[in-house]
């Protein structure tokens, strides 16, 4: 047997045994979760097992962001003894597929540090193409539309527009499939800079109260 | 000996077939997997250099943001998008460069937040901050 081919071997037995006799022992690393539209939340709950002869302290838990809680209930763990970690997402205003991650260190030589990663598909309540419509100074004040459109599984019976200023007007028509607004912004006049914040609500029984923001202006031409 | 080396590498290759059947499956749902093309990225000195020209966009979390910031950097993060996408806008005017940063640790948020900004807001000239904080910071104690 030649040298490389002995390291290789060396190599794949140690690896094999390493991933055999690792004493805390997850059920899943890596959990997919898929909340409801609106959820405020999206919970995994990571299941381990102390699958060795010794007693294992958890460390540390820690998350990849102020915006994920890992709940541990128990740091030591008996041979045998089973247990789970809770990691909880707030995804605020994030939406697709957003990953975290919780890092669990131990004092278990085999399994010193495992990073746990939370998948959630965040379904997006409202869309908004483009959430920002401008004019340049003196441009001709046409309208301009925004379309606003219910998010995968979500139901919009209306849309409310209000502006922040009356220097914009809106307008909301139905858009061309279900489910689709359109939100037509005017300004009165563009001869001077005009800002607004245009306030959206849907009407819907996902996140009820749920208010979405888009911004329209006149902006001044270079001086 | 072929023998063993030839298991070996069935051994190996099985094992990585898991792995080629999840980067499949995933190639269009982890973004943040791909880099990030050069034109999208700029450095401290550059992104320095284009003065008041240059709006500063902070992607991290509203913590770190009220610890420390690039001096007149605006907050927006997916946490309060809704809430914080509007002060952006106020400070944007056509011919504006917008500098996205985030710690350099984590700097998936910098990357979402220039996306967001150029498909949401239909925003161009969006840039992720090469290094991030961190690599301002360094720059700047120099």
């Amino acid at each position: 047997m030649n040298l490389p081919t002995k390291a290789l071997l060396g190599a794949l037995i140690l690896g094999i045994s390493t991933v055999a006799h690792a004493q805390l022992a997850w059920e899943k690393t890596e959990i997919e979760v898929n909340p409801p539209a609106g959820a405020d939340a999206a919970v995994a709950t990571f299941k381990y097992e102390n699958k060795g002869k010794t007693p294992i302290n958890i460390k540390a838990v820690r998350t990849s962001c102020g915006c994920t809680t890992a709940a541990l209930k128990k740091n030591d763990v008996a041979p045998g003894e089973k247990g789970e970690i809770v990691a909880t997402f707030k995804p605020g205003d994030n939406t697709g597929l957003i990953q975290k991650t919780v890092t669990v260190e131990t004092d278990d030589p085999k399994s010193l540090q495992t990073i746990l990663t939370l998948k959630a598909n965040v379904v997006r309540l409202l869309e908004l193409q483009p959430a920002f419509v401008f004019w340049q100074a003196n441009e001709d004040p046409k309208p301009k539309t925004i379309v606003a459109k219910a998010g995968k599984g979500v139901t919009i019976k209306s849309l409310e527009v209000t502006s922040s200023t009356p220097d914009f007007t809106t307008k909301v028509e139905p858009g061309s499939t279900a489910g689709e607004f359109k939100i037509i912004v005017q300004p009165r006049e563009t001869s001077h800079q005009l800002d607004a914040n245009l306030t959206i609500k849907p009407d819907s029984s996902v996140s009820p109260g749920k208010v979405f923001n888009a911004s329209a202006r006149v902006i001044p031409g270079a001086s | 000996m072929r023998a063993l080396l030839r298991q070996s590498l069935l051994i190996l290759g099985l094992a990585c077939l898991p792995a080629a059947g999840e980067a499949l499956y995933l190639r269009d749902k982890v973004s943040w997997q791909s880099p990030i093309p050069a034109s999208e990225m700029v450095t401290v000195a550059d992104a320095r250099g284009w003065g008041s020209n240059a709006i500063w966009v902070d992607a991290r979390h509203e913590e770190e943001f009220s610890n420390e910031h690039v001096p007149g950097a605006i907050l927006l993060n997916g946490d309060r998008w809704n809430d914080l996408l509007p002060q952006v806008l106020a400070a944007w005017s056509p011919g504006k460069r917008i500098v996205v940063y985030c710690s350099s640790v984590s700097c998936g948020s910098s990357r979402e937040v220039a996306s967001r900004l150029r498909k949401e807001a239909e925003l161009k000239n969006v840039f992720v901050l090469e290094g991030g904080w961190e690599a301002w910071r360094e720059t700047t104690k120099k």
